[in-house]
């Protein structure tokens, strides 16, 4: 539905255009009025107007030989006012030199005959013969002019500089962006007299330069002059491959656009650029080359401080230390920190103004940079002192520049740093370091034929060779050590083996011991129940008291089975009237035992038991 | 039997036994009395102002196994003769790491690290205060220590009764033990053990990493100390005085204990 509508509207507006068109016209123009023999020129036929018209198919004109070439078509709405117009091409090729004049063509156009004007074609022998010679934009075509792809530009900020001045330098490459550059050698500043730093790519920009775009890289570095004089820096070359439209094996005039007003000379007007598919192009290396910058160097001034060594720019100094508490001889590292503009190469490590009693060490560097070509950025110094004496503060640091904008020198100083140096005197000197005990009897002074000795000379050669050593290893490391410990691995081994034996004899000991309480108890038991026969009774008796001899006996052990009477008397140490007694005792026993009766009762009365019991019970 | 015959050929043989016991004898005695006359004759140089000769008969010593710290001292004399503080400082070092009361060497040593302005590495605090003793007499208190306890606690175990006394002692002992240990370790693992090297080469620059353009980190005068970490192929990565760390070139440094 709203389609219909659509087509519908833009009908109705053809429609109503049309009807107010404006009635037909025709126009006829040359591209160039003005060539030489040899060469084309277009002539074009412009119907403005609707419906169809008819061309001259032909053009006879003596000397000239003309043929139509096409025609294109345009169509256009202005504030619902359509018009529309048809373009007839023809290509004329003047056979002589001389002045035509091409006639009024009839044309028949919306039922109309229409004319178009008499033109004049003036045609040369050569170029020179030309009047008004103006470059032929035709005979331009047909070489692309490189120089009109592709520019260098050097920039130098400066005029004047100082010998060994950093100078930073920019360097701009343009490209048509329709070229598709590409590099073959990186742009190089030519000249002699000064030291380039490495090209920096800084960047690409798309600019617009006498109103044609360029694709600009822009390099950066900086330069530094070796001697005083005038110097011509650059030019930049460089090379690059470029794409250009491929030349044509026989010339051929490219015509100019009709419509092309101005007169641009725009190599781009050619139509490779137009339609790059029209015809190949070809990649062509070009050279390209800056126009070359004049440089005055000029001589640094006499009377430089002693502690410049060649910095100039600008530049500032920071100052630290660590530790700050130290002993006499330790080191104290001191960082120094030097930043700004200019050349830092040649940016050295700050003096020390009084190096009276400090030791000063080779400091060490680490550059950091704050831009692509490092004119700028930070310098860290670390130096190490030690101090020899007691101080209380670190000795001022110097560090000396030129300033090219000022134009004179510069020193900047440290600020004073706190700092505690404790102990004692400097580095010890000989008799210091003199041992403390006499020297080793072998050691001898030194000889006659030594070489003089100096306040701080070495001390003199031991002659004897003394005692050789295996090894500078470890006493832990070297094999005899671990098998040393295998003694007292023994040892302890051994002892516990004895422990552990005597623990077992003991043990048995023990036992035996306790069997024979034990035994000694029992027959205690029995003696008094008073049941037993006389027999059994003293064997009984005399059985307890070589248990208890046994068991009094000790450490001697004494067989119970073996002890007699005087043994067991001598054990407990009997007075005579007791020892009677346990003689009587082992007697009985013994008749008891080996008689098989005996003489008195057959049982045994009271008065004994306890007679006897006594005498055991007394046993101790 | 024909004593006549015997009898000389008796003789002949306890001859023979004689020249041959003479010959070992001797042969005994010069393979001693070798090196001494090596190290005379480099002594004599030394003496008579050659030292690059005194130098060569030296480390022919050192070269036989003949290590004893006046070698390594008089070796250092000769360098420091020449002017190779570097070199001197090592062999004083070597000196003192064989015998650490050596008073020349420590002597020699303050005097070339004066001349060469080398630096040091400073001991950590463990160090300073474990230095009044050696690796080996801490190694050889450790392993008595240690022995003790065990027997202390061998007889605890088998004692009837277990006395306080021996307990203290045995724990007390054991604690000695290790004590030690840690000391041994400590000092074989820090700045004067056994990664202590000496820098031999000149303008010698520590670096952050093993290429000769790579950033210095520290400057290294001849004769300084440094304490090797690792190595990896010509370059030793070493901790170095004022607490930093950096590549050196091998060929530039020679650690003090061989």
């Amino acid at each position: 539905m709203g389609r219909a509508f659509l087509i519908g509207i833009t009908a109705g507006i053809l429609t109503v255009g049309f009807a107010f068109a404006d009635p037909p016209s025709v126009t006829a123009v040359l591209s160039n009025s003005e060539i030489v023999v040899g060469e084309t020129v277009e002539l074009q036929i412009k119907v403005t107007g609707p419906g169809d018209a008819n061309p001259p198919e032909e053009i006879s004109i003596d000397g000239l030989e003309i043929h139509a070439t096409g025609q294109s078509r345009q169509f256009e709405i202005h504030n619902f006012s359509t018009s529309s117009s048809v373009t007839y091409n023809y290509t004329i090729l003047p056979l002589k030199a001389g002045r035509f004049t091409i006639p009024p063509q009839t044309v028949r156009a919306g039922g109309s005959l229409l004319r178009t004007p008499a033109l004049t074609l003036n045609v040369a022998d050569s170029p020179g013969h030309l009047s008004n010679a103006q470059p032929s934009r035709g005979t331009q075509s047909q070489s692309v002019h490189a120089s009109d792809l592709v520019f260098a530009e050097l920039i130098v900020p400066k005029k004047t500089a100082y010998v060994g001045e950093i100078v930073p330098v920019q360097i701009r490459m343009g490209f048509d962006p329709r070229v598709r550059p590409r590099l073959v050698e990186a742009p190089e500043i030519t000249g002699q007299g000064f030291t380039a730093q490495k090209l920096q790519e800084s960047g690409q920009t798309s600019d617009t330069i006498n109103g044609r775009p360029y694709d600009v890289v822009t390099y950066k570095t900086a330069i530094a002059a070796a001697h005083a004089g005038k110097f011509e820096l650059g030019p930049v070359k460089a090379k690059a491959q470029v794409l250009v439209p491929r030349a044509r094996s026989a010339p051929r005039p490219r015509s100019r656009s009709p419509f092309d007003l101005f007169d641009l000379d725009d190599p781009f007007s050619d139509p490779f650029f137009s339609n790059p598919f029209a015809q190949m192009g070809e990649r062509r290396e070009v050279e390209i080359k800056s126009e070359p910058v004049a440089l005055e160097v000029k001589s640094l001034p006499p009377n430089a401080p002693p502690s410049f060594s060649g910095a100039i720019g600008n530049f500032t100094m920071l100052t630290d230390a660590k530790p700050k508490d130290v002993q006499v001889g330790d080191p104290i590292t001191v960082t120094t920190e030097i930043s700004g503009r200019g050349n830092f190469d040649r940016v050295n490590a700050p003096a020390v103004e009084d190096e009276r009693g400090w030791h000063k060490y080779p400091p060490s560097s680490k550059f950091k940079q704050d831009d692509e070509v490092g004119i700028s950025g930070t310098k860290t110094f670390e130096t190490v002192l030690s101090p020899n004496e007691k101080k209380q503060t670190l000795p001022l640091l110097a560090f000396s520049y030129f300033d090219p904008i000022k134009e004179h020198y510069v020193t900047l100083r440290s600020e004073p740093v706190a700092i505690n140096v404790q102990g004692g005197a400097a580095a010890p000197n000989v008799a210091a370091a003199q041992p403390a005990s006499p020297a080793p009897a072998t050691a001898t002074r030194p000889a006659p034929t030594q070489t003089t000795v100096k306040p701080q000379d070495i001390l003199y050669q031991l002659p004897d060779r003394g005692r050789t050593m295996e090894s500078f290893a470890p006493i832990y490391t070297r094999r005899f050590f671990w098998v040393a410990q295998l003694i007292p691995l023994l040892v302890v081994l051994g002892f516990a083996a004895w422990k552990i034996r005597q623990a077992k004899i003991d043990n048995r000991e023990t036992r035996r011991l306790a069997a024979l309480h034990h035994e000694a108890a029992d027959l205690m038991h029995k003696l008094r129940r008073n049941d037993a026969s006389p027999r059994e009774y003293y064997a009984e008796a005399s059985r307890v008291v070589r248990v208890k001899t046994a068991l009094a006996s000790g450490s001697r052990g004494i067989d119970p089975n073996i002890v007699d009477a005087e043994t067991a008397a001598d054990t407990f140490k009997l007075n005579s009237d007791e020892r009677d007694r346990l003689r009587r005792l082992f007697e009985q026993s013994d008749e008891w035992q080996y008689s098989g009766a005996h003489n008195g009762p057959g049982r045994i009365s009271p008065e004994n038991r306890h007679e006897v019991l006594e005498l055991i019970e007394n046993l101790e | 039997m024909n004593f006549l015959a015997v009898i000389p050929s008796a003789a002949k043989r306890s001859r023979t036994l004689a020249i041959f016991f003479c010959l070992i004898f001797g042969m005994a005695l010069s393979v001693f009395a070798q090196p001494d006359a090596e190290f005379a004759k480099a002594n004599q140089a030394f003496a008579q102002g050659h030292f690059k000769e005194a130098i060569a008969n030296y480390e022919t010593l050192i070269r036989d196994g003949q290590w004893s710290a006046n070698v390594f001292y008089d070796l250092g004399n000769a360098y420091f003769r020449t002017g190779d503080f570097g070199r001197a400082i090592l062999n004083y070092e070597r000196a003192l790491a064989l015998e650490r009361h050596h008073p020349e060497a420590t002597a020699n040593l303050q005097i070339a690290r004066d001349e060469a302005h080398a630096l040091e590495l400073p001991p950590n605090w463990p160090e300073r205060y474990l230095q009044f003793a050696t690796i080996n007499q801490y190694s050889i208190a450790a392993v008595v220590a240690f022995w003790l306890a065990i027997f202390g606690m061998a007889t605890l175990i088998f004692a009837r009764r277990r006395s306080a006394t021996m307990i203290v002692i045995s724990i007390g002992c054991l604690l000695v033990s290790g004590v030690a240990i840690c000391s041994v370790y400590t000092l074989d693992r820090g700045s004067k053990g056994r990664a202590l090297a000496i820098i031999t080469g000149k303008d010698v620059q520590a670096r952050l990493a093993t290429a000769d353009t790579a950033n210095a980190v520290l400057a290294l005068p001849s004769g300084s100390e440094i304490k090797v970490l690792s190595t990896r192929g010509d370059w030793i990565y070493a901790a170095l005085p004022n607490n930093l760390r950096g590549w050196i070139p091998a060929k530039n440094a020679e650690q003090v204990r061989l």
